[in-house]
C-alpha cells in the first residue's frame, strides 16, 4: 500500500503534537520511526492506522482516503495491546471469524501461526494469565493472521527477551517479503532498526526532522538533532 | 430469650413443611424483582454502553443524575408511582394500584439506574480500547457493538445481579404500590415489616432466613465475579 501524508498535523488542547508537511511511504517499504518519548510516535501511528483523526490535512492510502474497507486492511498493534477474554486461540482467530472464514480453515491457519510464533504451548491459555512479553507476541499473531496491506507496529518487542525479539523480527520480515506488506514500525531500539528496517524516520516534537536510508541515519545522519539522539546526548 | 429460640424452630418448621403461604410469598418475590430486573436490564444496558462510548450535550449532568438515582430512597419511588397510578393519578385509568404489576414498575425504576451506572462505568473504562481494537482487526459497525458487549459481559452481568439485589430487599416501594395485600402483594419484604410490628415472629424470621440466603448467594455470585476482574488486567 502506497501512503501520501499531506500537510498533516495533529493538536492536542491548543498544543501541536503532529506536524508533518509531506511524507511518502512506498508499497512494501519497511519504516522505522524513531525519537525520544512524546515526540508523537504513537499519535502518528494512530492517524496512520485511522484509530485517530487529524487535525489538519490528509493521508492518501494508494490515492484514496480512509473508510471502511480500507479499515479492513490497516491494522496497528498498539504499545498496550487489549487482549479479548478469552483464550489465545480466540484472540487470534477473531480477525478471521468477522472475516467470516470457515471454522476448518481458521483452525489451521491459527495453528500454523502460532507454531510459526511459538506460541503453541499456551494456545488454551487465558489472555489474562499471560506474562507481558506473551500478550505483546499475540497481538502480532492476531494481527498477522489476516494479512493486512499496511501493518502499523508501536513498539511491539518493548517486553520481549532477545531470542524471541528474533522470533517476532523474523516474522516481520517475511510478512513483507512474501506478501509484500508495507510495515510502520515505531522502536526505541537503535540495533532493532538496523536489522529491520530499509528507511528510518526520525521524529522529534512532532516533525519529520530526517528520514533516510538506514545506514545513513544511523551511521551518518545529516541533522544535528538527529545525531545527538543517536549518540544519546539528545535533550528533549 | 426463648421466643427468639421459639421462633427460630418455628421458622425451620415451615420452610420445611412447603407452607403454602410462606412460599407463595417468597414466589411473588422472586418473580416480581425478576421480572423487574428483566425489564431493566433491556432498558439499562443499551443506555449505560452508549453513555460509556457517546459523546452527547449534558453527558455530564446525565451522569450525576444516573449517579444520584442509583441510591434513591425507595419510599420516594414508591410514593411517586403510587402518585401516578393511584385512581385519581394521570395514570389510574391503567387500575394498576395494589397489584403485582405496579410493584415491578416500581422496581424497575429503582434497578435501572443501577444497571446504567455500572455498565456505563465499565464502558467509560474499557470501550475505547474495545472499540479501537475491534476497528482495526476490521470489525465492522454492529461487529464492534457485539464485540463490546462480549467484552462487557462479566460487567454486565454484575450489574444486573447488583439490581436484582437491590429488588429483592427493599420494602418501600412495593409496600407503598402493592399495599401488602395478602395472597396477591405481599412479598418477603413487606411480610417481615407487618409481622413485627404484629409480633408475630416465626414466619419473619423464616422470611428473614430465606431473605439472607438470596443475599448471600447473590453476593457470592458478586464476588466471586469481582474476583475474576481483579486478576484480568
Ligand atoms: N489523548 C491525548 N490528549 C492530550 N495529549 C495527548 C494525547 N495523546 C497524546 N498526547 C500528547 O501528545 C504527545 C505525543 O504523544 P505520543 O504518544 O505520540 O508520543 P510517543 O512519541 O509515542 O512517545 P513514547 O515514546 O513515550 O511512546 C505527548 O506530549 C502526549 O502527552
Ligand atoms: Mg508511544
Amino acid at each position: 500500500m502506497n501512503i501520501n501524508i499531506n500537510r498533516l498535523t495533529k493538536i492536542y488542547n491548543n498544543k501541536t503534537v503532529l506536524s508533518i508537511p509531506k511524507l511518502q511511504i512506498e508499497k512494501g517499504a519497511l519504516l522505522g520511526l524513531i525519537g525520544p518519548n512524546g515526540a508523537g510516535k504513537s499519535t502518528l501511528a494512530k492517524i496512520l492506522g485511522g484509530l485517530e483523526e487529524a487535525s489538519s490535512g490528509n493521508i492518501l492510502y494508494d490515492e484514496e482516503l480512509i473508510s471502511t474497507s480500507l479499515l479492513k486492511k490497516i491494522t496497528v498493534v498498539a504499545q498496550k495491546p487489549y487482549l479479548l477474554r478469552g483464550t489465545v486461540y480466540y484472540n487470534i482467530a477473531y480477525p478471521l471469524k468477522i472475516r467470516k472464514v470457515e471454522e476448518a480453515e481458521i483452525v489451521i491457519k491459527v495453528d500454523e501461526m502460532l507454531k510459526e510464533m511459538e506460541l503453541l504451548e499456551i494456545k488454551n491459555q487465558k489472555a489474562w494469565t499471560l506474562s507481558g512479553g506473551e500478550v505483546q507476541k499475540v497481538a502480532l499473531a492476531r494481527a498477522l493472521i489476516f494479512n493486512p496491506s499496511l501493518l502499523i507496529l508501536d513498539e511491539p518487542t518493548a517486553n520481549i527477551d532477545p531470542s524471541t525479539i528474533l522470533v517476532m523480527e523474523k516474522m516481520i520480515k517475511k510478512i513483507n517479503k512474501d506478501k509484500g506488506t508495507t510495515i510502520i514500525i515505531v522502536t526505541h531500539n537503535l540495533q532493532q532498526a538496523s536489522r529491520l528496517c530499509d528507511k528510518i524516520a526520525f521524529i522529534y516534537r512532532g516533525e519529520v526532522i530526517e528520514l533516510s536510508k538506514r545506514e545513513q541515519l544511523l551511521k551518518n545522519p545529516q541533522n544535528i538533532l538527529t545525531r545527538d539522539f543517536i549518540k544519546g546526548e539528545l535533550l528533549k | 430469650m426463648d421466643y427468639i429460640i421459639e421462633g427460630f424452630i418455628e421458622a425451620f418448621n415451615l420452610l420445611i413443611s412447603f407452607d403454602i403461604e410462606l412460599y407463595r410469598i417468597i414466589i411473588l418475590s422472586l418473580v416480581v424483582s425478576f421480572t423487574a430486573t428483566i425489564i431493566s436490564t433491556i432498558i439499562a444496558v443499551p443506555i449505560g454502553i452508549l453513555m460509556g462510548i457517546k459523546e452527547f450535550p449534558l453527558k455530564r449532568v446525565a451522569i450525576r443524575v444516573i449517579y444520584t438515582m442509583m441510591s434513591l430512597p425507595p419510599v420516594i419511588v414508591g410514593l411517586l408511582v403510587f402518585l401516578f397510578i393511584s385512581r385519581r393519578g394521570p395514570l389510574g385509568i391503567l387500575g394498576i394500584v395494589y397489584t403485582p404489576a405496579a410493584m415491578i414498575v416500581a422496581q424497575t425504576i429503582l434497578i435501572t439506574p443501577i444497571i446504567i451506572g455500572l455498565v456505563y462505568n465499565a464502558t467509560k473504562e474499557k470501550g475505547t480500547d474495545i472499540q479501537a481494537l475491534g476497528k482495526t482487526l476490521g470489525a465492522s459497525k454492529s461487529q464492534r457493538l457485539v464485540l463490546l458487549v462480549k467484552e462487557l459481559r462479566m460487567n454486565i452481568f454484575t450489574g444486573i445481579i447488583a439490581g436484582y439485589g437491590r429488588g429483592i430487599s427493599e420494602v418501600g416501594a412495593v409496600m407503598l404500590v402493592g399495599g401488602n395485600i395478602k395472597g396477591h402483594t405481599r412479598v418477603m419484604t413487606t411480610t417481615i415489616a407487618m409481622l413485627q410490628s404484629m409480633g408475630e415472629y416465626s414466619i419473619a424470621i423464616a422470611l428473614g432466613i430465606v431473605l439472607l440466603t438470596i443475599s448471600f448467594i447473590l453476593n457470592s455470585i458478586l464476588y466471586y465475579y469481582q474476583q475474576g476482574d481483579l486478576s484480568e488486567y
